[in-house]
Order: structure tokens, then sequence, then C-alpha cells
């Protein structure tokens, strides 16, 4: 009885080898399979959010924050520089808008036209925007600029996608 | 505005705010040792400043392709540059400015049928580093300010 209870030297050896055999499958085949389901692992390109600056450095004047992302098309991967103008409104929100001229897409600039110092301006042709980021009547642009989808963890400010808004 | 597929298709129904043309004159001689790196160099640099500017004022400023001649060639080169503008002016753009950081230009300034920028540029250096950086971002400023003179 005692005798069939007992492991042999072969079925040991067999054990051991299968044991370690195994373990080394297992260390070869995990970064394989890893690489393999890799893409679906990744974030969605675009669906990124990038931190901006710290909470503390917004205020109630619209400032120029930039920042990098790769951008990856089908024949290029580039960096490319992009530009938010953040502040805080009047409730204490933060609003990001980009600084994209909805006309043709010349850069806006805060306050740079005397006559209209609180207004986003295009020194393209002249379009305005008031300060919640709307066209003014009258100017090229026909659509207010758009939106940063933005987040705030940890005290940074995240800023992802754009969101444009209708123009009236 | 670029000369890309995507940027031409916005260009043609928009022609009458697009007035501005920037053609980056660029010279090279690919038979001097001497001269390749510092040549190469501010090529790159002459695209770094136009793209600046191109992105900053794209619904206004159309960025030609590079006008590539061989070095020292300047005099010869004259014809064929107002040839271009020429053509440009058919559009019609109104205003053709030529970036380059090339000194002999200054010379034939006046034979030039558009407005010269001549910046005197690094000869060497690193595109990547921070004072580069903040040498263009500076100097591009000041080229916008300059075109917008002529709006």
């Amino acid at each position: 009885m005692s005798d069939k209870k007992r492991v042999s030297r072969r079925q040991f050896l067999n054990y051991t080898l299968t044991g370690v055999g195994g373990f080394m499958a297992a260390g070869m085949m995990a970064p394989m399979v890893r690489f393999a389901i890799d893409p679906v692992l990744k974030s969605q390109e675009g669906g990124d959010m990038h931190s901006v600056a710290s909470i503390d450095e917004i205020t109630n004047e619209p400032q120029r924050f930039e920042w990098t992302i790769e951008q990856v098309d089908a024949w290029y991967e580039s960096e490319v520089q992009k530009t938010a103008w953040v502040y805080k409104d009047e409730n204490g929100e933060v609003v990001a808008l980009s600084p994209i001229c909805t006309h043709l897409g010349c850069t806006v600039d805060w306050g740079s036209q005397e006559e209209h110092p609180n207004e986003f301006f295009c020194p393209c042709h002249g379009g305005r925007y008031t300060k919640d980021g709307v066209n003014v009547k009258g100017t090229p642009p026909t659509a207010p600029l758009p939106y940063y989808d933005h987040k705030v963890k940890d005290g940074m400010l995240y800023l992802g996608d754009t969101i444009s808004r209708k123009g009236e | 505005m670029r000369w890309t597929k995507t940027d031409t298709t916005q260009y043609l129904p928009e022609k009458e705010y697009v007035d501005t043309v920037l053609i980056p004159l660029i010279p090279f001689d690919p038979a001097s040792d001497g001269h390749m790196v510092k040549q190469a160099y501010q090529k790159e640099l002459n695209h770094v400043f136009t793209n600046l500017i191109e992105k900053e004022y794209k619904g206004r400023i159309f960025l030609a392709p590079d006008y590539h001649y061989l070095n020292g060639q300047n005099e010869r080169e004259l014809d064929r540059v107002n040839q271009w503008i020429a053509t440009f002016e058919k559009q019609p753009f109104k205003h053709i400015f030529l970036f380059t950081f090339d000194p002999k230009w200054k010379k034939h300034e006046f034979d030039l049928e558009g407005e010269l920028i001549w910046v005197p540029g690094p000869s060497s250096g690193n595109i990547q580093s921070t004072e580069t950086q903040s040498f263009v971002k500076e100097q591009a400023h000041q080229i916008s300010e300059l075109i917008q003179a002529y709006w």
C-alpha cells in the first residue's frame, strides 16, 4: 500500500521537468500575448487628456497655455503644439477655449485691440468674440470658439478634445 | 494655408480673404562641403519660421512651396523669382513676401517685385534648444507685426 503512494524517481523527475518547463513556457508566452493584444489595451488616440496647467495659475483673465501632443496619421507621427485660452468665470468654473478662429483658422488673441479690450480678436480679418467665446455679430466668424473638454484632477487642469459649438 | 490638398481646397472658395503669400527663399550648394551644414540648418530654421507664421495667420497668409536656388546665383535668379511673384499675383494675391536668411538678396531688393524679409539667422545651433525656440518665437512675432503693417 505504502509503495503505491510513494513517488518513484522517474515520476519525481517528470513532475519537476513539467513544472519547470511550464514556467519557462509561461514566461515566454506572457510578453507575446501582451504584444498581441496591445492595441486593445491602449487608450484611444485623441481621447487622451493632457495636463496643461496648475489650477492655481488660472485667473479671471484669459491666459494662453501651450502643450504638445503626439499626432499620428497614415504617414507621419508628429508632435503638434496645442494652445488654449483658459480662465475662471464668475462662478469659479474653468473655461478653456480653442484659439482657432472659426472663420479661416487664424489664432485669436485676447484683448489685443484697444477699442475692445475684453474680447478675443482675430488679427487676420478682424473677427471678434466675447469673453465666453461667442462670435460678435457683423464680424467674419459665424460660430463661437470651440470649448476644450476639461477636467481638474489633483490640482491640475487636464484638457482633451475640442467640442465645437453651433453658430446662430 | 499651405500647398496641400486640404488647404488649397479651403482656399479656393475663400480667395478674397487670403491675400498674402509668403515665399521661403532657400539657397543651397551641393558641391560645397564647407557650407552644406550651415545651409541645411538655415533651411530647417526657415521652415520653423514660416510654419509658425503660417500657423498663426492661416486664414490670411498662404505659404508658397520653397523656392530653392544655387547659392550665390541671386542675380541670375531675379527673373525666376519675379516670375513666381507675377504668377501668384494672378490669383489675385495682394501682398507677396519673400522670407530668407541669405543676405545676398538685400543688394537686389529693389529689383524684386515682392517685399523682402531678410533676417540675419544663426549659422549653427540646435534647432530643438530653448534658446532657438525663444529666438524664433520672438522674431516670428515681430515679422508678423511687419506683415500686419502692410494689411
